[in-house]
C-alpha cells in the first residue's frame, strides 16, 4: 500500500503549470464493458494486496543471488539510462538438483518486487529453483535486453524474454543442477511466459515444461486501454484531476500526521493511514490509474527515445545526463497508452512489419495467437478471479473457454489482490506439478 | 584496461553475454511475514483504542484548546519543488548511486549476513549513542516531556541495557522517537529551503543539512565516553555508517525510471513537510504561496 499511495504521489512531481486539455484519443480496442469497475472489493484488494494472514506457509530462508548480464545483442545503451546497462536477474538456488521456476514480473515492474519475493518464498520452499525477472516493459529490461526499445509487443517481448533466459540458464552457477523448466508471470508476465513456451517449442532451447500465467490480460492494449478508461473517468484529461487528488491525498497524510503522536512519518505511519488516505471507490481507482500511468511513463520514454518519434523527446538533442526531465515528465503525465499505441508503436511496428495496420497490431497482441497451443497442449495453465479489473467478460469466458479444466476463477481478489494466499499458492504448485486435478467446486 | 576490453570483444563476437555475481543476504520470508501480521494486529488494536477513546470523549465535549487545525486540499504546497541547484545536486545523486552500487551497498550486504543479535547490539548501540543529541534537541523544541521520555531510554538502555546494546526501554513502551537540530530549525519556524543531495549521505534540504551538521558538530563537542575522538572515531563513523545503510531499504535506480532523481525529491520533501505540519500543530496550516516551490 505504502508503494502504492507513494508511487501515486510520485506521478504527480514535477506538474507546475496546468496543461492544456487534450483532445482524449480513442484507446485502440477495449471492446465491452470492464467488469470490476465499480466492484468495492475488487479495487480494495487490487490496492491492498493479500493481507499477511492468509498468505500461505513461507520458508525460513530463501538464498539469493543477483546476476547482471551484459547482453551481446543489446543496443547501444543511451546515455540517460547509463544505470539500465545490465539485465539484472534474481536466483534463488536449492542446494541439489531441483526443476527451476522462471517467474516474469508484470508491467513496468522489476525482477525483485515484493510480490516477486512472495512466490519466491512459496516456490522456493517447494523445492524449486526460482529465477525471477523483469517484465519486458520495465526500463532496466528495455535497455539491456531488448532489441528494439519499443516495448509491448508480445512476439516481441517474448522473444527477447527467451533469448534472455537462455543466456541465463548457460550462465547459471555450475552447483545449480536443473532438472525441469516451468515458466510463470503475472498480469503482464503472466501473457509473457505463455508467448515464452510457445516460442520455446519451435526453437528447443530451454525445453520448457509448464507455463502458468497468473491474472493475466488477454489482449493487453484491451487491458491498458481500460486502465487509460480508469484515468480518464476519475482524475479527467488535463492536470485539474490529477492535481485535485494530489492535493486530496496530501491534506488526509498531513491530518492524520497531526492527528497522531508520532514524530516521524515513516512506513508504520504509512501502513496505519493507509486506510484513511484512500477512501471512495473513485480514490481507489484514481490510485490505481495512476501507478499504471506512472509505469507508463517509463515505457513511452523509451519508447519515444529508441524509436526516434520525436513524440516528447527530440531525436536531434536527446536528454543527455544531467539535465532535467521535468517538462518531459510533465508532458508525460498526461499522455495515455492510446497515444503510446498510435504515436509510437504502431508507426514503429507498420515499418518493421510491411503489410501490417493498427488493427492487425492490436489483433497480435491478443492471447489468441497462441490460441490453438493453449487448447491443445495440457502444460499450459491459468489462475485468475472473476472480477480483475484488467478482463472483461468475453475475455474471461475465452479465457475457460480455451483452457478448460487447467483455469482456476476465484470469486474474488481483484487483480493480483489474492497472490501468494493458500488457495492461490496450492493450485499454483499443483498445476506445476503435474497434479492439478480442477478446480475444487 | 586492455583485457577487459578484449573479453567484451570476444564476448560479443561469440555472441555470448557476461555475467557479474551478487551474492545477497538471504530472505527471511516467515519471519518478515510473522511481522507482518503482527504490525497488521497492532495497527487494529490502536485504530480501535483510538475510535473507543474519541467516542468516550465525545464530540461535544471536545476541549476547543486541543482541537487540531484541519488542513484542507487547498492547503497542500504546490507541485513543484524549489531546487535551484538542480545541476550539481543531479551530479552528486549520480555520484552516490555509483558510490553506493560500487562499495556502500556491498559492504552494507556484507554486513547483513552477521548474526542478527549482533547487529541489533551494534544499532541499538548507536541509538542511545544518538539519544544524547536528541535530548538536547527536544529540549531547544520545547517538548520537555519528550526530553525526559528519551533521557530515561538513554539511563535505561546504558545500565540495564548493557551500554546500549540492548533497547530494554523499547520493552517498556518507551519507544526510540530521535530528532535532530534540523527538526529544530523547523520547530523555531524555519522553511525547509532548497533541496539538496549531500554527498555519501543522500536527499536533504538547506535547512536538514544544516542541522545535521550541527548534530555532529554536538556530539563532536559533547564527546561522550570519548568516542567522538581519536583514532577510534574514524571505524565508529564507518561502522554506524554501514550500520544504517544495511537498516535502510533503498536501492539507487531500482525503478530503473530515468525519473527517478525528480520522484525522490518530490517525496522526500513532501514528507519532510507533513512532518513540519506536526510540529505545529495548534496553528492553522500556512496556506502555501502558488507561486514559489515547495520548500522555498
Amino acid at each position: 500500500m505504502k508503494a502504492l499511495v507513494l508511487a501515486a504521489l510520485a506521478v504527480l512531481f514535477s506538474c507546475d503549470t496546468a496543461l492544456a486539455d487534450r483532445p482524449p484519443l480513442p484507446p485502440p480496442a477495449a471492446p465491452g464493458p470492464p467488469t470490476g469497475l465499480a466492484d468495492s472489493a475488487a479495487l480494495r484488494a487490487t490496492v491492498f494486496g493479500t493481507p499477511p494472514q492468509d498468505i500461505a506457509p513461507l520458508p525460513q530462508k530463501v538464498p539469493l543471488l543477483e546476476m547482471d548480464l551484459a547482453l551481446p545483442w543489446a543496443r547501444p545503451v543511451p546515455a540517460i539510462f547509463w544505470f539500465d546497462k545490465r539485465l539484472r536477474v534474481w536466483l534463488s538456488a536449492q542446494d541439489r538438483p531441483a526443476p527451476l521456476a522462471i517467474v516474469i514480473s508484470g508491467t513496468g515492474s522489476d525482477g525483485n518486487t515484493a510480490k516477486l519475493s512472495t512466490l519466491r518464498a512459496v516456490l522456493y520452499g517447494a523445492g524449486y529453483h526460482v529465477l525471477t525477472m523483469p517484465s519486458p516493459t520495465f526500463p532496466g529490461f528495455i535497455v539491456s535486453a531488448s532489441r528494439t526499445g519499443v516495448a509491448g509487443d508480445l512476439e516481441q517481448d517474448g522473444q527477447d524474454l527467451y533469448d534472455a533466459m537462455v543466456q541465463i540458464i548457460h550462465h547459471l552457477p555450475r552447483k545449480v543442477v536443473v532438472t525441469d523448466i516451468d515458466v510463470l508471470g503475472y498480469s503482464l508476465g503472466g501473457s509473457n511466459a505463455a508467448i515464452v513456451k510457445s516460442i520455446d517449442a519451435t526453437e528447443h532451447k530451454l525445453h520448457v515444461h509448464r507455463a502458468l500465467m497468473i491474472n493475466p490480460p488477454v489482449s493487453l492494449f484491451a487491458s491498458v486501454g481500460r486502465l487509460d478508461k480508469l484515468f480518464a473517468i476519475t482524475l479527467g484529461h488535463g492536470d485539474a484531476g490529477i492535481e485535485q487528488f494530489y492535493q486530496q491525498l496530501y491534506a488526509t497524510l498531513a491530518n492524520i500526521y497531526r492527528a497522531s503522536d508520532r514524530v516521524e512519518l515513516d512506513e508504520d505511519f504509512l501502513l496505519g493511514a493507509a486506510a484513511s488516505v484512500l477512501k471512495t471507490d473513485a480514490q481507489f481507482s484514481a490510485a490505481i490509474a495512476l501507478t499504471f500511468r506512472l509505469a507508463l511513463s517509463n515505457v513511452f520514454f523509451a519508447g519515444d527515445l529508441y524509436s526516434g518519434a520525436g513524440v516528447v523527446i527530440d531525436p536531434r538533442h536527446p536528454p543527455r545526463v544531467g539535465d532535467s526531465l521535468e517538462a518531459i515528465s510533465r508532458e508525460l503525465r498526461g499522455k495515455s497508452f492510446a497515444e503510446y499505441f498510435t504515436r509510437i508503436f504502431a508507426p514503429y511496428y507498420m515499418k518493421r512489419r510491411p503489410g501490417s495496420t493498427p488493427e492487425t497490431l492490436i489483433a497480435q497482441n491478443r492471447l489468441e495467437i497462441i490460441g490453438d497451443a493453449l487448447r491443445g497442449d495440457p502444460d499450459y495453465y491459468a489462475q485468475t478471479n472473476s472480477d480483475d479489473l484488467i478482463l472483461d467478460a468475453a475475455e474471461l469466458a475465452w479465457l475457460k473457454a480455451t483452457l478448460g479444466a487447467r483455469i482456476v476463477v476465484y470469486d474474488h481478489g481483484g487483480h493480483l489482490g489474492n497472490l501468494g494466499d493458500r488457495r492461490q499458492a496450492a493450485d499454483m504448485l499443483q498445476m506445476l506439478g503435474g497434479r492439478w486435478g480442477g478446480a475444487a467446486p | 584496461m586492455r583485457a577487459p576490453f578484449l573479453l567484451a570483444v570476444l564476448f560479443a563476437l561469440g555472441g555470448c553475454a557476461s555475467v557479474e555475481f551478487h551474492h545477497l543476504p538471504p530472505e527471511t520470508p516467515a519471519a518478515d511475514n510473522a511481522a507482518n501480521i503482527a504490525k497488521a494486529k497492532s495497527l487494529a488494536a490502536a485504530e480501535l483504542a483510538a475510535k473507543q477513546a474519541a467516542a468516550a470523549k465525545g464530540a461535544g465535549e471536545a476541549n476547543a484548546a486541543e482541537e487540531v487545525p484541519l488542513y484542507t486540499p487547498a492547503d497542500a504546497p504546490p507541485l513543484t519543488t524549489y531546487d535551484p541547484w538542480a545541476r550539481l545536486n543531479r551530479f552528486t545523486y549520480r555520484f552516490n548511486a555509483r558510490f553506493d552500487e560500487a562499495l556502500f551497498l556491498p559492504v552494507a550486504n556484507d554486513y547483513r549476513r552477521l548474526p542478527s543479535p549482533l547487529r541489533s547490539g551494534v544499532h541499538n548501540f548507536f541509538g542511545n549513542l544518538a539519544e544524547v543529541d536528541t535530548i538536547i534537541n527536544y529540549t531547544l523544541q520545547g517538548r520537555l516531556g519528550r526530553t525526559v521520555r528519551s533521557m530515561g531510554r538513554f539511563v535505561i538502555n546504558s545500565t540495564a541495557g548493557i551500554g546500549g546494546l540492548l533497547d530494554v526501554a523499547a520493552k517498556l513502551h518507551l519507544a526510540k522517537a530521535p530528532t535532530g537540530f534540523g527538526t529544530t530549525l523547523a520547530k523555531w519556524g524555519m522553511h525547509p529551503g532548497l533541496y539538496l543531495v549531500i554527498p555519501f549521505y543522500g536527499p536533504s534540504t538547506l535547512r536538514e543539512g544544516i542541522g545535521l551538521a550541527a548534530d555532529y558538530g554536538t556530539v563532536y563537542y559533547i564527546n561522550l565516553a570519548d568516542l567522538y575522538r581519536g583514532g577510534q572515531s574514524w571505524g565508529l563513523g564507518v561502522t554506524n555508517a554501514i550500520d544504517q545503510r544495511a537498516n535502510t531499504d533503498f536501492r539507487y535506480y531500482a525503478s530503473g525510471s530515468p525519473f527517478e532523481y525528480e520522484q525522490i525529491r518530490f517525496l522526500y520533501v513532501r514528507k519532510l513537510l507533513i512532518q513540519d505540519a506536526g510540529l505545529h500543530k495548534r496553528e492553522p496550516p500556512p496556506r502555501p504561496n502558488p507561486n514559489l516551490p515547495a520548500g522555498e
